[in-house]
């Protein structure tokens, strides 16, 4: 990772150095934060689950953005940024949904609840891995390209009607009232600091990912292509 | 000055790490027979598919100003329907009025049946069909793969009819093995490489 | 490598009469119809399935009458969802089996026509099998009729959304191996919101409830109808040059 040559690579460099750094400092902060009033210290997962589904929602928007511009200028390097976000918002993606159901266990007694939040994570899930199945099905790099960035548009288009119809359906559907933000009545100011350093540290943490998987993508092709 | 039907410049097709077609200056005019030669996997038919506009270029640009119709080899048709309707359907897609007593009328001077379902065809009928199909939607653009394939001696006379006729107000691109065609072309371009 | 690549077609169609609109799209749903009736080998196949599919669930979830009322909405849809990717195939399949989509792309003008072609194909067969699913429901799992034209209503808006996204889907794998497990992978999840909908309109129409009702639902299935017919009709020509 440090043994980057090329001047342009220096900040993802930087990136990644910044963002590790950051992260310790959030990992000690949201240790040294005093516990919630309700929760205890079981609230510290927030710290984790709370970035993660951020960097996730982040990464998908992203891939969104690189599928359109692939589609208007046809340059395979979008089309590999397209497809790094996807991955490295699944990954993200599933440790929120992990760290989610680890504090749902204790707080609300169940793994999983179909809370509108969840449920469209879910979905949301489902789309994206369906994405990296197409992507390995397809062995014709334009084709391939042409086909994730419809569905990565397509799947981005579909995350705000799923929340709204999740959110209807539940509403109609009176049993349990469990919100994710329940529970967070009051922060203390040390939490919410923790809280902001570990988004900050998550989100240089996706940029730097991004473009180290970039350039890994771009070396990969360079090597079949030379070969 | 009409411009040229179709006009390429430095065009290049790869697929997958192979370069199929480098590098491709022509032009075909309304009036000319284009005769492709070359071994299997010359990158003839790409070349067709190119002109067509079903493959876009890799590599150089290709100018159209035309419609283009295409004779594969071997032709496909709708299994389940008639020869006739076929034809009439072809029409309808492309947009234009159906006349069905001119459908049948292009039919038997096929020499083909107008009812018989398309899957009781043989392969030399398929050809005849594809043949008429492209004289009624008259293309600008006629692009035909080893059209002498499968055709017998009269088959082969009413394509060259045919041909002559579609001269007078299109250009022919004509992919094949058959050095007879070199005869009758305004241009013969032998491409080379590929699998042999 | 770093070659610029790009295609100008100018006026292609200058010579052809001006017809490319409406009656193409019309021919095009109807052409397929024909064939697929004729092939007979999708519809009938699906609609068997579904019945089979029905026992299936009846037995798992009843015996108990108003078990099987409460699920029947769900089934409904979930049916539904199943027999339509059954039959998403076939909106491209037919093309595929007798190899004449090239012949199809090549036909002049731009290439949405062909997307409202095999999407109202698609539609019309959906709506088939779900009135055939309606009445089956209504026999094995005693959903109430009574406010039938509703009830066509909510079906008509959700195979909509369904034929918009399988429509296109089908049309960007038609030429991909593997393409009949690819296909419901990624059509289930995008539908999600149109079987959520389409069941709790159902179930409100099922308990009586009042029209007014259950517009809400009605609204966000058309809300994603119109979203989806619009988008995927201008991706799809992306999807299917070669």
């Amino acid at each position: 990772m440090q043994k980057i040559q090329k001047p342009g690579d220096l900040v993802t460099t930087l990136l990644v150095g910044l963002g590790l750094t950051l992260l310790a400092v959030g990992f000690y902060f949201a240790l040294a934060a005093p516990p919630d009033a309700n929760q205890g210290y079981l609230a510290r997962i927030m710290y984790l689950h709370v970035p993660s589904a951020w960097v996730g929602y982040l990464a998908f928007f992203s891939a969104l953005l690189y599928s359109a511009a692939y589609l208007i200028w046809r340059r395979p390097g979008l089309d590999r940024m397209a497809a790094a976000s996807v991955e490295i918002g699944l990954v993200f993606l599933g440790l929120a949904l992990v760290t989610g159901m680890l504090w749902a266990r204790p707080t609300w007694g169940v793994y999983w609840t179909w809370e509108p939040r969840l449920t469209t994570t879910a979905i949301l899930f489902a789309v994206y891995v369906g994405y990296l199945v197409l992507r390995s099905a397809i062995e014709d790099p334009d084709l391939r390209a042409k086909a994730s960035a419809a569905v990565g548009i397509l799947g981005a288009i579909n995350v705000p009607i799923s929340y709204m119809s999740v959110k209807w359906w539940r509403s109609l559907h009176q049993t349990q009232s469990l919100d994710l933000t329940t529970g967070k009545v009051h922060m203390d100011g040390a939490m919410v600091l923790a809280l902001l350093v570990n988004l900050a540290a998550f989100s240089i943490l996706f940029l730097a990912l991004l473009r180290l998987r970039g350039l890994l993508e771009k070396r990969g092709g360079k090597l079949v292509s030379e070969a | 000055m009409t411009p040229p039907l179709v006009k390429t410049e430095g065009l290049g097709k790869r697929f997958g790490q192979d370069w199929v077609l480098q590098n491709l200056n022509l032009s075909l005019e309304r009036g000319e027979l284009l005769v492709l030669l070359g071994p299997n996997g010359a990158g003839k038919t790409t070349l067709l598919k190119l002109f067509s506009g079903l493959l876009r270029p890799t590599a150089g640009t290709i100018t159209h100003s035309g419609t283009p119709g295409f004779v594969a080899n071997p032709p496909a048709f709708h299994r389940h329907f008639s020869g006739l309707e076929n034809l009439a359907y072809a029409l309808r897609l492309a947009g234009r009025p159906v006349d069905l007593a001119q459908v049948s009328d292009a039919l038997s001077q096929m020499g083909l049946p107008p009812a018989k379902a398309v899957m009781n065809y043989s392969s030399g009928m398929k050809k005849r069909l594809a043949l008429a199909r492209l004289s009624l939607l008259r293309p600008d653009l006629w692009l035909l793969d080893e059209p002498e394939a499968a055709l017998d001696t009269e088959g082969r006379k009413l394509l060259e009819g045919m041909l002559s006729e579609a001269r007078k107000f299109a250009g022919v691109v004509v992919a094949t093995h058959e050095r007879s065609w070199v005869g009758q072309a305004s241009r013969v371009l032998t491409l080379g490489g590929g699998a042999g | 490598m770093n070659r610029t690549s790009q295609v100008s077609v100018t006026s292609r169609s200058g010579a052809q009469p001006a017809l490319f609109g409406l009656p193409r799209v019309f021919w095009l749903a109807w052409r397929d119809l024909t064939l697929e009736f004729r092939g007979r080998a999708g519809l009938l196949a699906a609609v068997f399935f579904l019945a089979t599919m029905l026992l299936i669930l009846g037995l798992a979830l009843g015996p108990l009458r108003s078990d099987l009322e409460k699920a029947a909405p769900g089934v409904l849809w979930v049916s539904l969802a199943f027999a339509g990717s059954l039959l998403a195939g076939r909106a491209f399949g037919l093309e595929v089996e007798d190899g004449t989509l090239d012949d199809l792309l090549l036909t002049p003008g731009s290439k949405e026509w062909i997307y409202f072609g095999k999407f109202l194909f698609q539609l019309m067969l959906l709506l088939l099998v779900a009135l055939a699913l309606l009445v089956m429901t209504a026999g094995l799992f005693y959903l109430p009729l009574k406010a039938w034209p509703a009830l066509l209503f909510t079906v008509f808006l959700g195979t909509i959304g369904y034929a918009a996204i399988s429509t296109f889907y089908a049309g960007l794998l038609a030429r991909l191996r593997g393409r009949e497990v690819l296909l419901p992978l990624l059509l289930f999840p995008l539908v999600v919101p149109v079987v959520l909908a389409a069941v709790r309109a159902t179930a409100g129409l099922a308990q009586g409830l009042p029209v007014a009702e259950v517009a809400d639902w009605w609204r966000l299935l058309l809300v994603f109808d119109a979203v989806y017919v619009t988008v995927c009709s201008l991706l799809f020509p992306l999807a299917l040059e070669g």
